[in-house]
């Protein structure tokens, strides 16, 4: 990646805690720079400019640097990072939209009436809903979030957010035209999908505590405009996902560039490393779900037990989630139900792989 | 970040995803053309969002209000989170976004070419559980003249499933840009396919031996025939092409199959 222009990074000093933190007319070294000029203006002003400034520097960039750039490797890590990052934008911005329309528009009521009121019993059936709705990952994360802001039981939410991306109809579609002939594969993915989000529901709702979910925001001001609750929750899930988002697709760029595929291979016929290893790989890939399972079907050397790891395991846990959900729910509760849910994927899929494949 | 910075960000965002899908074909790099309207309606989602939010600071400041961000009413009640301590504030990684921006505006990168069909895993002989070669298309009256326009996906699929040899000595045209073979003679015409993103490109590729090889990542249309390998079709790894003639061709419009 090119140096980024000297338009932003002073302005990362300027986030809303440390200006609270320093009171408004504390003269700051970072925004706007030393000799610009107006260093006590109007940061509103300042923003303005330092953003003018940027936008002139990406034209210069531009003509300057994009024939220049010539670095064989560097150029595919760049068209890989922007394929993942343009690929999971819309999902990203549909999910933000969707989890900001059920804060916004439909009243509280609705989910405690829909959803049972007992955990052990809401988790099923958040796991059902995640059969019906399709959605990527990167979509299930800001709508779990939605839900347990309106009141849903996390352990419910988590469900979803587990199941909606592994087992919604378009990936099932996916499978079964990237596996054709094999229908036992759809349905153990399904089985195995299924299985492991509900008990990770249901372990989260006997053990899972409150605290370790970042406290979902206070509900909004009944008396606030519908529409500006809508651009509020949008505004704000988008700026705490979506840098997440782009971190996760950096890091899942760098392996899809640098691990040579031959190491994948190596480990192709042991039984047991080879499913640790496909899992692994789903994990650092971060392949949107629609398209994992032609991927999967691309890893000829592997068992279907292994390739069932990959599909069941990339869904749920996987770079680029695991920084959205921090950036959504915290550090302290990625910790905890990272490696719940991958334990839980893991053991359904040798039970399952067993049973049916 | 204040407020203004943030609706600024997503109307770049914004911009960055239309004008790589309304102005240019840039996303085709990246993503399948299927995908056009989402990203359209996904840039002009957040091109509003941010319009809206920007302008309503610019009429907070043209009333002379205080304080830049200050934080509406209804979003003020979060506690103090364990590490990050921002509160409600956006978090810093939000800049990141900005990485997207560049990437399109300034790096533009080509679409994967040599380098990652080098690297990238090759496409897997059809599983035997497939019915053969019976979903494609018929190839049509053997004795009709002009070539037969094909992917190479499709003319290797076809390859490993020709157990009645159709395909011998019948014209084929295929596009494809030039990869060195560093295992031997020849070289390689191939093409990226892709399901989904261009993070999950696999590599179709035919080894040609009877032309000199051309410079590394030219696009060719080529035309000739299938050589049939002796013995087991599935166990063939690179079905082998003899090329009648090439004719060098600009990049196609969608690089990827």
């Amino acid at each position: 990646m090119p140096e980024r222009p000297g338009g932003s990074p002073p302005a990362v000093r300027t986030s809303l805690g440390d200006s609270l933190a320093a009171g408004w007319d504390e003269p700051d070294g970072g925004l706007p720079p030393p000799g610009w000029g107006r260093p006590r203006g109007p940061r509103r002003l300042a923003t303005v400019w330092v953003f003018a400034l940027f936008t002139v520097l990406l034209a210069a960039g531009n003509a300057l640097l994009s024939d220049r750039l010539t670095s064989e490797a560097f150029l595919a890590w760049a068209t890989v990072f922007t394929a993942i990052s343009l690929q999971a934008l819309p999902f990203l911005v549909f999910g933000v939209a969707l989890s900001a329309a059920l804060t916004a528009f439909v009243p509280a009521s609705f989910y405690r009436r829909v959803m049972p009121a007992n955990p052990f019993a809401a988790v099923p059936a958040a796991g059902a809903a995640g059969m019906v709705l399709p959605g990527c990952e990167c979509a299930s994360v800001p709508v779990a979030g939605g839900l347990m802001k309106r009141g849903v039981a996390p352990a419910a939410a988590l469900t979803f957010l587990l199941a909606a991306p592994a087992i919604n109809p378009v990936v099932l579609v996916a499978t079964a035209v990237a596996f054709a002939g094999r229908p036992e594969m759809v349905l153990a993915r399904l089985a195995a999908s299924f299985g492991a989000a509900v008990t990770v529901g249901w372990v989260w709702a006997r053990l899972g505590r409150t605290d370790w979910l970042r406290p979902p925001r206070a509900d909004h001001d009944p008396n606030a405009p519908r529409l500006q609750v809508f651009r509020e929750s949008m505004l704000h899930d988008l700026m705490h996902a979506g840098g997440f988002l782009v971190l996760g697709g950096l890091a899942a760029a760098t392996v899809n560039v640098v691990v040579p595929r031959e190491w994948v291979a190596a480990v192709a016929d042991r039984p047991v490393l080879s499913v640790l290893a496909l899992a692994l790989f789903a994990v650092v890939l971060s392949v949107c779900s629609e398209a994992d399972a032609f991927v999967a079907v691309s890893l000829t050397e592997f068992s279907p037990t292994a390739k069932l790891a990959f599909l069941v395991v990339g869904p749920m846990v996987d770079l680029k989630l695991i920084a959205l959900q921090g950036g959504t729910f915290g550090w302290s509760f990625v910790r905890r139900f990272v490696p719940l849910t991958l334990a839980a994927a893991l053991v359904f899929t040798f039970v399952i792989g067993g049973l049916l494949l | 970040m204040n407020r203004i910075a943030q609706g600024i960000v997503l109307l770049l965002l914004g911009a960055g995803a239309l004008s790589s899908t309304l102005f240019s074909d840039l996303y085709l790099n990246y993503v399948q053309p299927g995908f056009r309207p989402f990203l359209i309606a996904a840039g002009a989602a957040l091109g509003v969002l941010g319009v809206s939010v920007i302008a309503g600071e610019a009429r907070a400041a043209l009333r002379g209000l205080p304080g830049p961000d200050t934080a509406p009413a209804f979003c003020h009640a979060d506690s103090d989170d364990h590490g990050a301590g921002h509160g409600h504030a956006t978090p810093r990684v939000a800049w990141l976004l900005l990485l997207p921006v560049i990437a399109v505006f300034v790096v533009a990168p080509p679409a994967l070419g040599s380098y990652t069909a080098e690297n990238a895993a090759s496409a897997p002989p059809p599983s035997s559980g497939d019915g053969g070669g019976d979903d494609l298309a018929d190839l049509g009256d053997p004795a009709a003249e002009g070539p037969v326009e094909m992917k190479i996906q499709e003319f290797i699929s076809r390859a490993w499933t020709d157990e009645k040899r159709t395909l011998e000595g019948r014209t084929v045209r295929l596009t494809g840009f030039a990869v060195p073979n560093p295992e031997g003679e020849g070289w390689y015409l191939a093409r990226l396919q892709m399901a989904c993103c261009a993070a999950d490109a696999i590599v179709n590729r035919v080894l040609v031996t009877n032309r000199p090889e051309p410079e590394e990542d030219s696009w060719w249309r080529v035309e000739g025939t299938w050589q049939p390998p002796e013995g087991d079709l599935r166990s063939v790894r690179n079905h082998r092409f003899t090329v009648e003639t090439m004719e060098s061709v600009e990049n196609p419009p969608d690089p990827y199959e």
